[in-house]
């Protein structure tokens, strides 16, 4: 009996264990012979009779048919490669389609990055910093159109996902340690030149002007409250004509940096999914060297060198603008890989998802920080924390599961709280809006969060810049990655800080960088810009019987 | 200073680039790495934004 007992369970437990086991496979069915298609076949195929197309299409049965299939030849009929042809053509056409869309998320953007500045500045500064924001856009714009895009991607030799662009095939190169090394393009002035006037290259163009602009845009947030607007239109043309385009010649337009994995050996190049170093760093440390030239706004710190805090007029603004940079960032990630179709381009879902979570990870992270250091979530910290997840995730966003997501995110908003601090009270630079910590410190971060994080899993086509196999980080067993993501680092700081500086200074001496004294205390709205933001409002704030024009 | 500042942070990056001539160790690279890292921050940190600080508007 106590047998019996005992060997109930058992022979549960071995029914359940049976349950749980994959079924056994059934045996193999013999593989079908191929069926061959001939033109024939197609022809047979029915196309819906125009007297039932009269009567509507409630349920979408009838339209997009075999009759919408364009024909080469009307003689012949439909054949076999008008089909074929069909599907490359809509397999392009979607490519072409989700990397506008997002291009034209990130173009909105700017809204976002225009009224988190302006929120974050004072309402006497409010017409200055909104003109500065709106006018970056198309004077980068009219910059990358005559000369940037050339030396960005005039040499990247192809964009299979959009169907080739293959006039982009000319990069000047130098030979060094046995190597060739890419140094800029040289097709596609005024996307004409080099037979640049192709459907491809334009959407390569849009896609790639409005990164542009963003590191454009990071600018204007750390010289806010007293940069002359003469100057900032030539050091926006400057940075949009040559100090971006060619650093990222270097990471995507097939230059140097691309090649570390082919010429040197070190993981797949470096690899910088959606722009961390490529427009964030960039921007970020042109955001450093421009306010370490203009100098700190009047009033931020006293004689013995004690910051003090000099508050935003407008938190309202400041976190709705996270808000639509959030969103927006949904067109920068995943619209990097230029294509929903074909070569592993369905990780875009991936993509997404590990962009949302970094970014809030990072808001979080920043808030608790902020909360337990002095007492209150602080709220413009918090913003911050998220555009510091955000700009993060954008390099390693196409390399990473959501796990890496996360804590890259999470360091991203404590690191975000350490850097404004460090550069407001250790190198007293004073930051209106924390760009140099959001964009310059974080930008610097994903790019070596790749080198770490990226866990092998990822695959494009099989390969990434040249070099057979999926980008793996330095947990994920290739450190060489690591390396490799570190000179993108030390190119950013040694080259693209020095040339944004050197520019700078020039400008600096030609138009001069900063307003006045009385320009800055009274507001650059009107000295400036000749109107105010709010005159209503600074009616108000006014002592009785100032004038305000 | 502040071309000496400017010189040495591209120093930096010089020492970096050199670590993919010199060797092709991975772990050698690194080091060589790290070295042109801390130079050019130094040239930024140290050098540059000290000769601005010294001069800033509000010491004055």
């Amino acid at each position: 009996m106590k047998k019996t007992f005992l060997l109930i369970p058992l022979l549960l437990g071995a029914s359940l264990a049976r349950a749980q086991a994959p079924a056994a496979a059934p045996p193999a069915a013999p593989p079908a012979a191929p069926v061959a298609i001939t033109d024939a076949d197609v022809k047979n195929v029915e196309a819906p009779k125009p007297d039932v197309r009269l009567k509507g299409d409630p349920d979408g049965a009838l339209t997009g048919t075999v009759s919408d299939i364009a024909v080469g030849d009307a003689k012949k009929g439909l054949t076999i490669a008008d089909m074929a042809n069909q599907i490359g053509q809509n397999k392009i056409a979607i490519n072409f389609t989700w990397t506008l869309i997002a291009g034209f998320l990130v173009m909105f953007m700017q809204a976002g990055f225009a009224i988190v500045e302006t929120g974050l500045c004072r309402a006497k500064n409010a017409n200055h910093t909104m003109m500065m924001n709106f006018m970056v856009y198309g004077t980068g714009l009219l910059a990358y159109w005559l000369i940037g895009f050339a030396i960005q991607m005039g040499g990247v030799g192809g964009v299979g996902n959009l169907g080739g662009a293959p006039p982009l095939n000319t990069e000047f190169t130098i030979s060094l340690f046995g190597k060739t090394l890419g140094m800029f393009g040289q097709h596609g002035l005024f996307l004409t030149q080099g037979g640049t006037y192709d459907v491809a290259v334009m959407v390569v163009f849009l896609f790639q002007m409005v990164f542009m602009d963003t590191a454009l845009t990071i600018v204007t947030g750390s010289a806010a409250e007293r940069w002359k607007f003469a100057a900032f239109l030539v050091s926006s043309f400057v940075l949009g004509a040559f100090t971006y385009p060619l650093f990222a010649n270097w990471a995507w337009g097939g230059g140097w940096l691309a090649t570390l994995g082919t010429n040197f050996g070190l993981g797949k190049g470096y690899c910088d999914f959606a722009g961390s170093g490529v427009v964030h760093a960039v921007g970020g440390l042109t955001a450093l060297a421009l306010a370490i030239i203009v100098g700190p706004r009047l009033g931020k710190y006293n004689r013995n060198g004690k910051p003090n805090a000099i508050i935003g007029h407008d938190i309202v603004l400041v976190l709705t603008g996270c808000f639509i940079l959030a969103f927006g960032w949904f067109g920068f990630n995943p619209g990097s890989t230029l294509g929903a179709s074909g070569n592993g381009n369905l990780r875009i879902g991936s993509i997404a998802v590990n962009t949302m979570l970094a970014g809030m990870a990072g808001g979080f992270s920043a808030m608790f920080y902020m909360w337990m250091r002095y007492g209150k979530p602080d709220a413009s910290m918090s913003g911050n924390g998220l555009l510091a997840g955000l700009v993060a995730i954008t390099a390693p966003s196409g390399f990473v599961n959501t796990v890496g997501a996360v804590c890259i995110g999470l360091i991203a908003g404590v690191l975000v709280c350490l850097s404004v601090e460090f550069v407001d009270r250790v190198m007293k630079v004073d930051d209106p809006v924390g760009a140099i910590s959001v964009h310059g410190t974080n930008g610097l971060w994903g790019v070596i969060s790749v080198g770490l994080f990226a866990d092998g899993k990822s695959n494009y086509g099989g390969s990434w810049n040249g070099v057979t196999g999926s980008v793996t980080g330095l947990f994920y067993g290739d450190a060489s990655q690591l390396v490799a993501q570190l000179i993108g680092v030390s190119t950013l700081i040694g080259v693209v800080f020095v040339m944004s500086f050197v520019f700078n200074l020039a400008i600096d001496a030609v138009v001069g960088q900063r307003v006045s004294a009385k320009a800055e205390m009274d507001g650059l709205d009107l000295p400036e810009m000749g109107q105010l933001g709010y005159p209503e409002f600074e009616l108000k704030a006014r002592p009785a019987g100032a004038s305000v024009a | 200073m502040v071309l000496l500042g400017i010189l040495v942070t591209f120093l930096g990056f010089l020492i970096s680039f050199l670590s993919l001539g010199m060797t092709s160790s991975a772990s050698g690279r690194l080091v060589m790495v790290l070295i042109g890292l801390a130079v050019s921050l130094t040239g930024i940190i140290g050098v540059i934004n000290r000769a601005f600080i010294k001069n800033a508007n509000w010491r004055k």
